[in-house]
């Protein structure tokens, strides 16, 4: 077992039960740590995949400023305490966790069928990770956005400049749609 | 090949796997959770799920595109946490609540 | 100002005053919605007259003014313009239309002053006359069907005018539905016609009828016109479709004048004078014709004896008259039946209106039992029904001799002619003779049987002057046809008739027998005939009506059971309830209840049962639970993926 092997089954590890914390912890804070331990996991997942320029923007937009979005926003409401965490109804709460269950079997089944026999082989897939060590770097990142994709990226930023604007718009409303005065 | 490899060596289908898994738990975060701050997060949650995906189908296949859909899945992601805690914001003001459960005005 | 122009204006002008008073319907200003639609018809009259002028101006082979406005229907061999003819035969009906139109149109104003309607009721008149103009000028089969469906829906309005009385409202229905038989069947000869020759313009089928001996089409065409004349039976009130004219008097009086007497009525005598070849290549037909036609004559007219209605008998008598008139076309005498069509125009346009005006002086009373010495009353009226009733019994010089002697002459010289058939058109004078004898004479001659409370009043100008116009022509509007029998005597007048109606109309040949040097003298019996008899009649009517009271009570009497059939009009419209109408409404009420409520309308709520319950499924799905919705699209997902993946 090498070390970037472990490295692998570490992360996935660390991952998958951050995510279920999210998920399971009833304080709405506890979740919220939760969630910026799977973005630093996730983040470090890019880096196992050499991707290194969006391993910092993960850490730095998601781990930093959505992340302190989320706590503010759950230190501006002042939840005492949750009444309810999770939804009621056990035949609809069955189906859900049933739904779920299945979508994950199906994408899991899907993923190892298609790659171990439908798709390529162990080698073709070795040549192409050396392939992309060529490419993954940030300049090669950098000239793809800015060269190739550069409409996409102004109206990305026209859209944030939107979004922006607007939720400067919803925050001073008083009520927003159901605004009594 | 051997079962061993499975544990040993590492392919895009464990990392592929991870994503699906990770998928699922937003999803059942957004079924179950009744916190609207919670579901905004198990959205998050969802959408790293598919960044790994492209990740890793950019990885193995030798193509930049696909961090440059993660870079684009990024912006909207922040953009629509943004948009939903100053939705949640503007409720909380008007309700004094946060749980969808009394948010059910669209009943037919 | 050319000839399409002419036309144009000449249609338009009555539209025009359609919208001018049908937009403003409601209102009560009686004298400004008469002189707008008196002035529309003054407009077409004075286009007609300069349009017949025009006509007289060119040669007689090429008198012929058309107008095509626009290409109306357009489907592959089928074509229709909306085309317009002027020749010698409708401009002679546009003449009439409007001239004998505008007269009732002024007539109306005096008439209908008191009516609430007023406004409404001269754009319904309008619009006929745009009807009738349409289906006089139109140069095809169908561009005619368009008038004819369109004085058809004006009749009915105009019948059931005073709709607030239901029995006049239902005979207006009656009125429509009636025609409605004859119009499917004048649409069906349509068929057979563009079947038989691939063309419904008017021209085209009267140049290729000819062909159709040679070609064998013979039972189409003769199938064909005999669907066209079972329409005429319907719009012209004959056996067997006459039942709706006499109860179309519900109507008011210049109504009955205008459609019922003068205009609408002569469509289906028009139609086959305008189809002239065609029919004479269907000599069955022509027969057929011929026969209703003298058998109508003679039945309206016995019907005509015994009403006591003043404007039924007179609609008796307008059924009986448009018998002659087909028995005149029905032996190949087109211009008799056009010169007939034309004096009768005038002289029962003249009576109706006559009688319009003694309704009008008796406060509405129409009985004319209780009539009677109106003489000194209303001298104006009489005087000008006089000329009327002189005109229609036949006496000479009067408008209504030259046309029926002629009529009388050709059913029985005309090789499609038969002496029977001149003998029903003898015995049809005879009692017109008679039955209008007895109108004028209970009318305005003898005692006054006058209800004390009702004040007789001679009408006002605007009333009197027509009927002095129409009295006039009734005298010499004869003249234009007289026979050469007579005219050798009178310095050898021309037949303007004959001369103007020769290019368009085929001429039958008389019957072999009837050549030669007797032919003359055959002629003068035959006219003394008539008038011999028409004049016993009229003055043995006149002595039992005024000199000898209670004698018509007696004959009545011995004549019993005769008597009352003939009142109750031989129980034709009985009949009709019986046979076919009942019969039909039951049938048409099982077909309801059994058909329609047990299956159609089970089967088409069985349907909405079902949408309906799928309806509320669906409904309780929504329950405004944003998560539940979001399962939704996850189950969704795993039922789109599993079904991709396992294909």
């Amino acid at each position: 077992m090498t070390a970037d092997v472990f490295l692998f089954w570490f992360l996935a590890f660390m991952t998958i039960v951050s995510g279920l914390g999210v998920v399971l912890m009833a304080n709405p804070i506890y979740s919220a740590l939760s969630l910026a331990m799977t973005m630093i996991s996730v983040a470090a997942i890019f880096v196992t995949l050499q991707a290194y320029f969006l391993a910092g923007v993960q850490i730095i937009v998601y781990a930093g400023a959505v992340m302190v979005l989320f706590v503010m926003v759950l230190m501006l409401f002042d939840l005492k305490h949750e009444l309810q965490a999770f939804t009621r109804g056990r035949a609809t709460g069955a189906i859900k966790i049933a739904t779920v269950g299945i979508l994950s079997g199906l994408v899991v089944g899907a993923v190892t069928i298609g790659l171990t026999i439908g798709g390529k082989n162990q080698a073709e897939v070795a040549s192409a990770t050396k392939a992309a060590g060529i490419v993954d770097t940030t300049r090669g990142l950098s000239e793809a956005l800015f060269l190739k994709n550069v409409f996409g990226f102004e109206a990305l930023g026209v859209l944030l400049l939107v979004i922006a604007v607007g939720t400067v718009a919803l925050s001073r409303s008083k009520g927003g749609t159901h605004a009594r005065d | 090949m051997p079962e061993t490899n499975i544990i040993t060596t590492i392919g895009p289908e464990h990392y592929l796997v991870l994503s699906a898994l990770l998928f699922s738990i937003g999803m059942a975060g957004v079924l179950l959770r009744r916190n609207l701050i919670v579901l905004l997060m198990s959205i998050e949650l969802m959408l790293n799920a598919v960044n790994i995906s492209f990740i890793t189908f950019s990885h193995y296949s030798g193509k930049v595109e696909g961090q440059i859909m993660v870079f684009f899945v990024m912006t909207i992601a922040a953009a629509e946490a943004a948009v939903g805690l100053a939705l949640a914001v503007s409720i909380f003001k008007r309700f004094k609540e946060v749980n969808i459960r009394f948010f059910e005005h669209l009943k037919g | 100002m050319n000839q399409q122009a002419l036309i144009a204006i000449l249609l338009l002008s009555p539209v025009v005053g359609f919208f001018l008073n049908g937009l403003r319907f409601r209102s009560k200003n009686y004298i400004l919605a008469g002189t707008i639609a008196t002035l529309a018809v003054v407009i077409s009259f004075v286009c007609s007259v300069l349009l017949f002028l025009d006509l007289v101006g060119m040669p007689p082979e090429a008198r012929r003014i058309t107008a095509n406005f626009f290409e109306w229907i357009a489907v592959d061999k089928f074509k229709v313009n909306a085309g317009f003819v002027v020749d010698q035969i409708s401009s002679i009906m546009i003449l009439i239309i409007t001239g004998v139109g505008a007269l009732i149109h002024l007539f109306s104003i005096g008439y209908m002053h008191h009516d609430k309607g007023v406004t409404k009721y001269f754009a319904y008149l309008n619009l006929f006359i745009f009807n009738m103009l349409i289906l006089v000028l139109g140069d095809s089969l169908l561009t005619m069907f368009v008038g004819w469906e369109g004085v058809g829906l004006c009749s009915y309005l105009l019948i059931g005018f005073w709709f607030n009385d239901s029995a006049k409202a239902a005979a207006g229905m009656k009125a429509f539905i009636t025609n409605r038989v004859g119009d499917a069947a004048f649409i069906i000869g349509m068929f057979i016609l563009f079947m038989t020759f691939g063309t419904l313009n008017i021209h085209e089928l009267n140049a290729l009828a000819p062909t159709a001996l040679e070609a064998s089409w013979l039972g189409a065409v003769t199938l064909g016109t005999l669907m066209l004349f079972i329409g005429a039976t319907g719009k012209s009130a004959q056996i067997p479709l006459y039942v709706w004219l006499p109860d179309a008097m519900a109507g008011p009086t210049p109504v009955s004048a205008l459609i019922h007497a003068a205009t609408m009525v002569t469509a289906g005598v028009y139609m086959i004078v305008r189809l002239n070849p065609l029919f004479i290549s269907a000599p069955n037909t022509m027969m057929v014709v011929a026969i209703i036609g003298a058998a109508t004559a003679v039945l309206a007219a016995t019907i005509g004896l015994t009403q006591h209605d003043i404007k039924k008998v007179l609609a008796y008598s307008t059924v009986s008259q448009l018998g002659y008139m087909f028995l005149a076309v029905g032996v190949g005498a087109f211009g008799a039946g056009m010169f007939h069509l034309m004096t009768h125009a005038f002289f029962k346009a003249l009576m109706f209106l006559g009688s319009g005006s003694v309704i009008h002086a008796m406060h509405e009373e129409q009985d004319i039992r209780k009539m009677g010495g109106l003489r000194k009353y209303l001298p104006i009226t009489h005087a000008t029904f006089f000329l009327g009733w002189l005109a229609i019994i036949g006496i000479p010089p009067f408008a209504g001799f030259f046309s029926k002697d002629e009529i009388l002459w050709k059913a029985y010289s005309s090789s499609a002619g038969h002496i029977l058939l001149w003998a029903a058109g003898v015995i049809g004078a005879a009692l017109t003779a008679f039955y209008m004898t007895r109108l004028m004479a209970l009318t305005f001659w003898g005692k006054s049987r006058v209800d004390k409370n009702v004040h007789p009043h001679e009408s006002p100008i605007s009333m009197t002057i027509p009927l002095i116009i129409l009295g006039i022509l009734s005298v010499i509007g004869g003249w234009v046809g007289i026979p050469h029998v007579i005219s050798q005597y009178l310095g050898e007048v021309p037949n303007f008739w004959e001369h103007w109606l020769a290019p368009v109309i085929r001429i039958l040949p008389l019957a072999p027998a009837e050549h030669g040097a007797d032919h003359e003298a055959l002629e003068w019996t035959l006219m003394s005939v008539s008038v011999g008899v028409a004049a016993i009649s009229a003055i043995s009517a006149y002595i039992m009506y005024t000199k000898k009271e209670g004698s018509a009570d007696r004959v009545a009497k011995a004549f019993g059971p005769v008597y009352q059939l003939v009142n109750k009009k031989y129980l034709v419209d009985e009949a009709y309830f019986k046979g076919l109408i009942n019969p039909l409404i039951r049938g048409s009420k099982n077909l309801w209840y059994y058909v329609d409520v047990n299956i159609i309308d089970k089967a088409t709520y069985k349907v909405t049962d079902i949408v309906r319950g799928g309806g509320s499924f669906v409904k309780s799905l929504q329950t405004g639970n944003m998560q539940q919705y979001a399962m939704y699209i996850g189950v969704g997902v795993v039922v789109a993926l599993s079904f991709v993946l396992m294909r």
